[in-house]
């Protein structure tokens, strides 16, 4: 029987539905990276996670400074935020376009059941062309040493 | 007891698919991509026994299976990081001896310039000594010494 109740309709859909769900998690997983940023401070320089790559090495990679540059982006301090790693402001733009993205394609996904297919086309061939942008020189950088 | 299976099943596929986007999030950073190879294989591992319920049962498939792609993926990207790792390590051999010198060196001075304190206490009587390496300083009260700067000091401080 179909509803009328969005409310209702999308608890049903989320637990049968991997597109609904995906962009659950991913949204969740985009807030917990924005409240990690958030939360510790690059003033106190108290960041739980190291750079695995460069304790290895001795030499730092891409990544290094990315914890700090997303803090300062988020206190406002884009030019220090730029200091840390220039790759910074592209990965946060990445996070934040997606966390709206996934809202906006949920909402789309639930209320336009005739063009989901097309959707699902177009959000994998967008967010793919925006991941391969802000993650260009990670990628670089791992296909430079394979 | 067809609805517990299918849940089962169900359940998961949910459970792969939040590991497998997570994991596929660690895996794209260079500086902690090599830890989400052990989220990968758990993703791989829970995708892969949800799909095998979901068939018996009958059951959608759809969760189980994009957990497993974006965890299949992720699982390779770690991979390729620890191959970038190694690929360091053959190229710059002499640089990571170096590093590995260096180390050894800033223990060794750390040792030479330590400051030691001992304080040994016996009922009323305390008694303290305080040796200070500074290896440095030494070095050059000793090279004073030699090009006459410096008076030579025979005293003996006792605190």
């Amino acid at each position: 029987m179909q509803t009328s109740c969005p409310a209702v309709r999308f608890r049903f859909s989320l637990k049968d539905d991997p597109y609904l769900l995906g962009n659950l998690v991913f949204a969740s997983v985009i807030l917990m990276i924005l409240l990690y940023s958030l939360v510790f401070s690059p003033d106190r320089n108290d960041y739980p996670v190291v750079c695995i790559h460069e304790k290895i090495t001795g030499m730092p990679c891409p990544s290094c400074g990315l914890s700090h540059s997303l803090s300062l982006i988020l206190r406002g301090r884009i030019d220090e935020a730029y200091t840390w790693n220039e790759n910074g402001m592209k990965v946060f733009i990445f996070f934040v376009s997606q966390f709206l993205l996934r809202i906006f394609f949920s909402r789309y996904y639930l209320n336009y059941p005739d063009f989901r297919k097309q959707l699902i086309i177009t959000d994998i061939s967008g967010s793919s062309l925006l991941f391969f942008i802000a993650f260009m020189p990670f990628i670089i950088h791992i296909c430079k040493w394979l | 007891m067809e609805e517990v299976n299918k849940n089962s099943g169900q359940t998961l596929g949910i459970a792969a698919l939040i590991t497998a986007i997570i994991t596929f999030v660690i895996a794209v950073i260079p500086c902690i991509g090599l830890v989400a190879i052990i989220p990968g294989i758990i993703a791989i591992v829970l995708a892969s026994v949800g799909l095998s319920q979901a068939n018996r049962a009958d059951s959608p498939r759809g969760v189980a299976i994009a957990g497993l792609v974006i965890a299949i993926v992720a699982s390779i990207m770690s991979l390729s990081q620890y191959m970038v790792i190694g690929k360091f390590a053959d190229k710059f051999p002499d640089q990571i001896e170096q590093i590995v010198r260096d180390v050894q060196r800033n223990v060794v001075d750390e040792i030479e310039n330590a400051s030691v304190s001992i304080k040994v206490e016996n009922g009323d009587e305390v008694v303290e000594i305080n040796v200070d390496q500074n290896r440095n300083d030494k070095v050059k009260t000793l090279e004073e010494l030699e090009e006459g700067l410096i008076e030579p000091d025979d005293t003996l401080n006792a605190d």
